[in-house]
């Protein structure tokens, strides 16, 4: 059965949430008891309960864990009526909903290591009955009532029928919603666990039954959830708030009563189905799963970052022995060894920060789908998700920049379905985004549309510049901060809104890169790379008039050597920025930059680099000169938050085992901000903060 | 009753409220950060945090004073920053009663900068209270600085439509 896959997931959750739940319970009952011994209750408490076994209940009959519907039905039934006749519990009914909750948790054991859960005793499900009430026998034949095939209605147990004719006769809706898991569908977040956690906020969950379907391009899984609802919300309301289509909600009322032999009722149809669970239960019980709060990673990852720096200290003090003239090598030798484990522990700890970039996909759909309405575009959404994953903190900082970029999309670029047909596009606009690993440590993330496309000269014109010459100067132009303003958006439809916090947040934040390309009347598409991880990476530290500094390795495209007959220095400008001089390199001219000008470190005398680093930015490769360069190591960055320290070039801080931060550098930032942001071009930028970055 | 650290700058006595320090070290120099504003001296590594040294002498327009064995940064803790602020010596925490603290005489904020914001008669002592959001706030930014502005939702609000 290839629909394994989703349903093995599922089960996996389910085992991770029950086990949530019963703690719940367990905690709940237990305050339950301590209240009541000192004279109080503790309705609250008793509702906790109740829920945890409500849901325990909903999601055990989702994944056809009988055993435990039994026991939590009976526990669920009787916490209801305790609490609506006020919350107070005899120790009795305490012991045995305590017993209850260790029954549950026994099954849902014996499911993780692989074996079936068993049938409840028939002492403790008579002791749970004796509480309160059984289920009550149903008046009217459900069959009369109730439009659902016999299979599907055998699969109901009598107090979900029950539940069922209770709430059409209160004036509910019982519906019907039917849910084909695929590959395609889980990419847009369309998981039978999305669906489930989205339904459960409009619509009550009787039953979820999971049958088995031929295979069919709807339904590559051969696997189809039925979900069985009673609700008081449309059926408007419920397919926009779950993402299904229309056509997969039915009703389940009879509209005319008519008499029908009562005994179609064949029991386990679906036997074949109820088979093939038992796969996928097997396999997944054998793996447990944890749900972790990421900050306990991070403490993880903090003391990971000790350890590094403890091994700093350790090199250092290992060549100073060396430098004494004491052997080292088996010292060299270990020390060997610590850096493969210290590189093997970091792997295990960043692997366990992964998420699918799925995730960072799944909400989108429904943003797309408010943005329609709000908009009155038709939007046609594409997503291309595929395996890559990425770390955790870089997801939650790149996802809302995609935001951004898709709400621009659907507000801006893509046209009214009027003006689209009028150019002879297709009436629906299409919006594409894909995400993709690009080599071993960047995701690719591009967001496209064939919407109206960026008029260059328009932009221009209006930002008082040139036309930009290429993609990468109408980036540039786009990000101007401010550049277009509410005002400028509803009269014309530009888009830019906000670009420089995108780039701010892929370029300056993550280290990522932000590209453009667009033609007009054809569409735009935004290119974003993100590195996968953050916080450690291989760097090479050096020297700077005593200062020492590090850069991280991806960011350097060369260090040579530079000596001081081979530098031309062109005239100073006046107005204090740093002197740039041009070198020779390989027969080009390459513009030089003193790193120690550029900060201002040296007091005065003759520079005397003998080492420059050269970066590229934007394609044009440019060279800042060092004193010397003192090595290569990873090391473990620390972000810079405050806003004090916010500079140019800066992006955190390390430690190199002398217990002092070294400044982590961004110099392919820092030479954006020398060759753009000269205080003359400020001036220019703020001039133009009414400006749209796109017009028609 | 609140307890307070005491300290000194240039000879003047300054209180901070107890809850909003973290801890007070000994200090010997930070790194230095190039952009930063001039009365930041730079970053220290504190309990795993990188925090920004801020000399309270530049930031109050006196001068510079060279480190000595007395010198000291209080690591504080205000709107969810962490902060040291150097200073020429801190050796107590006292109880002070905040109902006899008094407003600041006009001529102790103007020459504060705004720093202060009520004295404190202790004895012979007069203690001066500062202002730490303010001694730290985004508003009190140098035009010197090349701070970029800090993320403060803005984010959120210009994903709003138009």
């Amino acid at each position: 059965m290839t629909g394994t896959a989703d349903l093995k997931e599922f089960i996996a959750a389910y085992l991770v949430e029950a086990e949530e739940h019963l703690t719940v319970a367990n905690t709940q009952l237990l305050a339950i008891e301590s209240a009541q011994r000192s004279g109080e209750t503790n309705p609250r408490a008793v509702r906790e309960t109740f829920r945890s076994l409500h849901t325990i209940k909903g999601l055990s009959a989702m994944v056809g864990v009988e055993p435990v519907v039994a026991i939590a039905h009976r526990m669920e039934n009787f916490l209801r009526d305790t609490d609506r006749s006020g919350g107070t519990l005899p120790q009795l009914a305490i012991d045995a909903l305590l017993r209850g909750v260790r029954a549950i948790e026994q099954r849902v054991a014996a499911l993780s290591r692989g074996d079936a859960a068993a049938a409840p005793s028939e002492e403790l499900l008579a002791a749970l009955d004796s509480l309160g009430l059984g289920t009550k026998p149903v008046a009217r034949s459900p069959v009369a009532v109730l439009e659902l095939e016999p299979a599907l209605l055998a699969k109901l147990a009598p107090f979900e029928v029950e539940q069922l004719l209770r709430g059409i006769a209160a004036g509910q809706r019982a519906l019907r919603a039917e849910f084909s898991p695929s590959p395609e569908r889980a990419t847009q977040g369309l998981t039978i666990n999305s669906i489930r956690e989205r339904m459960a906020k409009v619509a009550d969950i009787v039953r979820v039954l999971p049958r088995a379907v031929p295979m069919s391009p709807e339904a590559p899984g051969g696997l189809c959830f039925v979900l069985i609802l009673l609700t008081r919300s449309t059926d408007d309301t419920i397919t926009d708030a779950v993402g299904l289509n229309r056509g997969s909600l039915q009703s389940i009322v009879r509209t005319a009563p008519e008499p029908v032999a009562d005994a179609e009722v064949a029991p386990n149809v679906e036997s074949a189905l109820d088979g093939a669970e038992d796969g996928p239960l097997d396999a997944l019980s054998r793996r447990g799963v944890v749900r972790v709060d990421v900050s306990r990673l991070d403490d993880a990852m903090e003391g990971l970052s000790a350890l590094i720096v403890t091994r700093f200290r350790l090199t250092r003090a290992i060549a100073s022995l060396s430098e004494s003239g004491v052997n080292t090598r088996e010292l060299t030798e270990i020390l060997k060894d610590n850096a493969r484990q210290l590189r093997d522990l970091r792997a295990a700890i960043v692997r366990v920060r992964m998420v699918p970039v799925s995730e960072l996909l799944e909400r989108l759909p429904l943003l797309v789908r408010g943005l329609q309405r709000a908009t009155h575009r038709l939007v046609r959404l594409e997503l291309e998700g595929g395996n890559a994953e990425l770390d955790k903190s870089v997801s939650e900082r790149v996802f809302p920049a995609l935001v951004h970029l898709v709400r621009n999309a659907v507000d801006h670029a893509i046209e009214t379905p009027d003006e689209r047909l009028r150019r002879n596009k297709p009436e629906e606009g299409l919006l594409r985004i894909t995400c993709g690993a690009r080599g071993s440590t960047r995701l690719e993330i591009t967001v496209s549309d064939d919407g109206r496309g960026i008029d260059r000269a328009a932009v221009a014109k209006k930002a008082g510049r040139a036309d930009p010459a290429g993609d990468t100067d109408l980036l540039d132009l786009l990000c101007i901060p401010g550049l277009s303003t509410r005002e400028v958006v509803t009269t014309t439809s530009g888009r830019g809104m906000g670009m420089e916090i995108v780039k701010r947040t892929i370029v300056d934040e993550l280290g990522g890169e932000l590209e453009v390309h667009s033609q007009l009347g054809q569409g735009t598409t935004f290119t974003l790379r993100v590195p996968l991880t953050i916080s450690i990476v291989d760097a090479f530290s050096f020297e700077c008039e005593g200062q020492r500094f590090v850069v991280p390795v991806t960011m350097v495209e060369e260090i040579i050597e530079v000596d001081a007959s081979d530098f031309v220095q062109l005239p100073a400008n006046d107005d204090g920025s740093p002197t740039l001089n041009i070198i020779s390199r390989r027969g080009a001219a390459l513009p030089m930059l003193q790193l120690a000008h550029v900060f201002k470190l040296q007091s005065g005398k003759e520079l005397s680099a003998r080492k420059a680093i050269v970066v590229r930015r934007a394609g044009a490769p440019i060279a800042f000169a060092v004193d010397r360069m003192l090595g290569q190591q990873e090391v473990v960055i620390r972000p810079i938050n405050d806003v004090l320290l916010r500079a140019p070039g800066v992006s955190g801080a390390t430690d190199l085992g002398d217990g002092r931060p070294t400044l982590v550098l961004d110099l392919v930032a820092l030479s954006a901000s020398l060759t753009r942001g000269t205080p003359g071009e400020a001036k220019a930028a703020s001039a133009v903060t009414q400006l749209p970055a796109r017009m028609r | 009753m609140k307890l307070h650290v005491v300290f000194s700058i240039a000879g003047a006595e300054y209180a901070l409220p107890f809850d909003s320090v973290l801890q007070m070290e000994s200090y010997d120099g930070a790194t230095l950060v190039p952009g930063a504003p001039d009365y930041v001296d730079g970053i220290v590594t504190v309990r795993g945090l990188v925090v920004p040294v801020v000399d309270l002498r530049t930031r109050f327009g006196l001068p510079r004073a060279e480190l000595n064995l007395d010198t000291r940064i209080i690591l504080t803790e205000s709107r969810a920053r962490v902060v040291a602020l150097r200073v020429d010596s801190a050796r107590e925490v006292i109880k002070l009663d905040i109902d006899k603290h008094q407003p600041a005489p006009s001529v102790v904020i103007e020459r504060s900068s705004g720093f202060v914001h009520a004295v404190h008669p202790l004895g012979k002592r007069l203690l001066l209270l500062l202002d730490l959001p303010k001694l730290l706030g985004e508003d009190s930014h140098d035009s010197k600085s090349r701070a970029l502005p800090e993320d403060d939702g803005s984010l959120d609000r210009a994903q709003l439509p138009g």
